[in-house]
């Protein structure tokens, strides 16, 4: 049977790439069909209103159930008619312990694949993964396989990247996409899902981190949501893709560390209030002696800065482990290169100070802080 | 200020009869922490006053400085005097002993330590100027007073003088660093030869008076501004890092001076602290005690580059780059 509309499963449709995505490939292609796994169908519908029913058909499933959880009859239909996988659906936590980790993002991929093996029209597996498969290797990092070394930060990066490789071996046409840390919604500097990277901001801007390990000319790689989600939906069913890994990453376009700061600290600076408290930029010093300081503040500090040194720990590695992501693949496909950091750094700064003055804002980072 | 012509000429320091292990404090209920974590922290044993009061040994290391430098009490212009808590340096004759608050009353409450040192070793020409709020950096502010008199008023000499006495109902640990009970004169020379001073630095946060409210952020600031401070006196002093044969230290926890160190990139070797083990924490006498015990023992070679820097609450980095 021979499907005569593409239709994309997907994985991961509610999640913060997912929707943009999905949007994208509908706008895209008037002929697109979606299939969107779905936990809850009902919670899926009732967060989905923006989306045409005819178009968007959610399957009940779950990447942590054998064969997803999915029925007999349902495992039929998608075989006959699903050309495209697109599997977006991760644990993104940094904090997870690995064999947690591995539950989705290995195993639950190892199901989808087994499923999608017996899909007679299925055209394309696009894998999205992250650029941090790279670990702790430094330097030039090209659009290939990630190679073994001197592992990674956090159960987050090893899992993704042992979930790459069972892609890699299967016997279908497989690409894989690697963004990179998303850190606002687009160059508007919004930000509509916090991450570590705005924890690890608000610490710095409230005078709390001492240090930061890393040096001045290492470059931090970061893009937009919006560049992500655009990238990912036009390569969701390019033609000519099997068997690449792309990076959707700012590539050429990253700032050093030593560069975001001093935006990151001048920014903060035009607030006298702030400015007044002649809070210093942390210093940035090697892993060695920033573990030793993890340490200390463990043996002796309060208990405010032992719960900010514990919620940084599984992402602050990164800022001393530069890497210079390889994008030539990608950029050539999608025509230009992620949008550059100075674009929307300051803005994205702009929006989180904006936030943090809010009254709910501010509480909510007291509980942080306190747990 | 950098351009000052200074030299520490003479350093001399006193510590009370009775010394404390970590195990008596910890017996005696005068440590926090667990005495394991401050021994892996450097610490062995403290000073602790019991018969003395800080005047006490405020005139016996200064006394013995003169002695030692056979300096006529004439010739010195100036002292300078300070201590770390200022309730015990400037208690009435400076004594800070049992009852001393009753003496704020009346006339007696001007009744200055420093005064008294100038009269007790016979200084007669000396003026004498009290130093206050610098906490365990009060020397480093003695000194940079010190040569700002030697540039602007032609000062020869200048003594300087702390004495510090931990407060006797508060124990014997600060933030997880043991304290002793001591005292400390420097003698400051407009023209000496030994142990000139290249540049001082201070930075000054005032954000950080509440040191109680603030302490989190007090602990996170301490290094950035610390290594700024320390690279500062380096580049004015005109030496490259790799150029500090010594870094003469305050003596707080040997784990905050490893990570102070690869801060700055300086070797582990370079640090002289073999005394944050023998005295503890001293409050303002540390680094100048050091340096004189590093010149004894030989460490501390004519010519050699010294960095000395210390961290006062209240808050105060300061730093010194000396030529020994």
């Amino acid at each position: 049977m021979t499907s005569r509309r593409p239709t994309i499963f997907i994985t991961g449709a509610s999640g913060q790439i997912g929707r943009g995505v999905l949007h994208r490939l509908l706008g895209a292609d008037p002929a697109v069909q979606c299939v969107v796994l779905a936990r809850d169908v009902s919670a899926w519908r009732a967060g989905a209103q923006d989306v045409p029913a005819s178009r968007v058909s959610p399957v009940r499933g779950d990447l942590l159930l054998p064969r997803l959880g999915l029925d007999q009859p349902t495992l039929r239909q998608l075989a006959g008619r699903v050309t495209h996988v697109l599997h977006l659906a991760a644990d993104t936590e940094f904090s997870r312990p690995l064999e947690v980790a591995r539950e989705i993002n290995v195993r639950g991929t190892a199901r989808l694949l087994e499923i999608a093996t017996g899909w007679a029209e299925l055209r394309g597996f696009v894998h999205v993964s992250t650029a941090f498969v790279a670990g702790r290797r430094t330097g030039p990092i090209p659009e290939a396989a990630a190679m073994h070394g001197p592992g990674w930060v956090n159960a987050y990066e090893q899992s993704k990247a042992e979930g790459e490789e069972l892609v890699r071996a299967s016997s279908l046409p497989w690409s894989i996409l690697r963004p990179s840390t998303i850190v606002c919604d687009d160059i508007s500097g919004r930000v509509s899902r916090r991450i570590v990277v705005h924890r690890a901001l608000r610490v710095l801007h409230h005078g709390l981190a001492s240090m930061l390990p890393g040096d001045e000319s290492g470059t931090i790689d970061v893009i937009t949501r919006d560049y992500a989600c655009e990238a990912i939906a036009r390569l969701a069913m390019h033609r000519g893709l099997e068997n690449r890994t792309l990076h959707l990453c700012a590539g050429a376009a990253a700032l050093p560390l030593g560069e975001l700061l001093d935006i990151t600290f001048d920014f903060w600076a035009e607030t006298p209030e702030w400015k007044r408290r002649a809070i210093d930029r942390p210093a940035l010093t090697d892993l060695a002696t920033y573990a030793l300081f993890e340490q200390s503040i463990e043996e002796t500090g309060d208990r405010r800065l032992r719960g900010i040194a514990a919620s940084l720990s599984h992402f602050v590695p990164q800022l001393a482990l530069s890497k210079q992501f390889d994008t030539s693949g990608a950029d050539t496909l999608l025509g230009a290169p992620a949008p550059s950091v100075r674009s929307y750094w300051v803005r994205m700064l702009e929006y989180l100070l904006a936030s943090w003055e809010q009254p709910a804002a501010r509480l909510r980072y007291r509980k942080e802080v306190a747990a | 200020m950098n351009a000052a012509r200074a030299s520490i000429a003479g350093i001399s320091y006193a510590f009370p009869e009775t010394s404390r292990s970590l195990h008596q404090l910890a017996q005696a209920g005068e440590l926090s922490s667990d005495p394991a974590l401050l021994s892996s922290f450097g610490f062995e044993r403290v000073h602790v006053a019991i018969a003395e009061s800080p005047y006490d040994l405020a005139v016996r290391a200064a006394s013995r400085l003169l002695a030692e430098h056979d300096v006529d009490p004439d010739s010195v212009d100036v002292v300078l005097y300070g201590g770390a808590p200022a309730a015990t340096a400037y208690a009435p004759g400076g004594d800070g002993g049992p009852g001393h608050e009753r003496r704020w009353h009346g006339m007696t409450r001007f009744e200055f330590p420093g005064a008294r040192l100038q009269y007790d070793l016979g200084m007669t020409r000396a003026t004498v100027i009290g130093l206050d709020q610098f906490a365990c950096s009060t020397l480093f502010g003695a000194v940079r007073v010190a040569r700002a008199l030697c540039a602007a008023e032609g000062a020869r000499r200048v003594l300087c003088v702390s004495a510090d006495f931990f407060p006797a109902d508060a124990g014997r640990e600060a933030i997880f660093n043991c304290t002793s009970d001591a005292a400390c004169a420097l003698l400051i020379e407009g023209a000496g030869e030994r142990n000139r001073i290249l540049a001082g630095e201070q930075a000054t946060k005032g954000y950080y008076w509440q040191c109680e409210e603030k302490r989190a952020e007090i602990v996170a600031s301490y290094f950035p501004t610390a290594r700024h401070v320390i690279e500062r006196v380096i580049e004015h002093a005109g030496w490259r890092r790799e150029d500090v044969d010594w870094v003469i230290p305050h003596n707080v926890s040997a784990r905050s001076w490893d990570i102070l160190l690869g801060l700055v990139r300086l070797p582990r070797a370079r640090l002289w602290g073999a005394n944050i083990g023998r005295h503890g924490h001293t409050l303002a006498g540390d680094n100048f005690i050091n340096l004189r015990d590093a010149i004894d023992d030989g460490s501390v070679l004519p010519g050699q580059r010294l960095l000395l820097f210390s961290f006062g609450y209240g808050a105060h980095w300061s730093a010194l780059a000396v030529e020994a």
